[in-house]
């Protein structure tokens, strides 16, 4: 692996930890969305929820980053 | 490594391995705090309803089954979150904007 010294460890790892946090509140807004009374497993329809939930955030992103302006 | 040199904005690299370990293990336990006090915010929501006089045993089965779907929950996204980046690799570009 490639030495990044000092700086690009920092940058790196700010990098990785911003992603954690991305991933984070997805994760967050699906489970409410997606999960009323948990239960024993994670059932089909509620994975098919999550599947989409992450697919329709992804897109509601991009159309909300593509209408903005400049 | 040079110790006498001052760690201006060298950040974490020049810091004693000790030290930095030490901070290492102080945030983990820091993000596993922040983590039980998540959960059980969304649990409380989930599994509680009219708080009573002490905490039923449905909710507590509530509570156990919450932790281990919150956790299956989070594997599940980055699993799929993984597999869009691969196929979407335009997707990291604009969230980071």
């Amino acid at each position: 692996m490639a030495e990044l010294g000092e700086t690009g460890e920092a940058e790196l790892q700010c990098l990785v930890e911003a992603e954690q946090q991305k991933a984070h509140h997805f994760i967050e807004l699906c489970w409410d969305k997606c999960v009323e009374k948990p239960g024993n497993r994670l059932d089909s329809r509620t994975e098919n929820c999550l599947s989409s939930c992450v697919d329709r955030f992804i897109d509601t992103t991009l159309a909300i980053t593509s209408g903005l302006p400049g | 490594m040079d110790s006498s040199s001052s760690s201006s904005a060298a950040g974490l690299g020049s810091v004693d391995p000790q030290l930095q370990h030490f901070i290492e293990v102080e945030t983990q336990k820091q993000r596993f705090q922040q983590l039980v006090h998540q959960m059980t915010e969304l649990c409380w929501e989930k599994c509680m309803e009219k708080p009573g006089p002490k905490l039923d045993s449905r909710a507590e089965a509530c509570f156990v089954n919450c932790v281990e779907r919150f956790i299956d929950t989070s594997q599940f996204i980055l699993n799929r979150l993984e597999q869009t980046q691969k196929s979407k690799p335009v997707f990291s570009e604009s969230l980071s904007d």
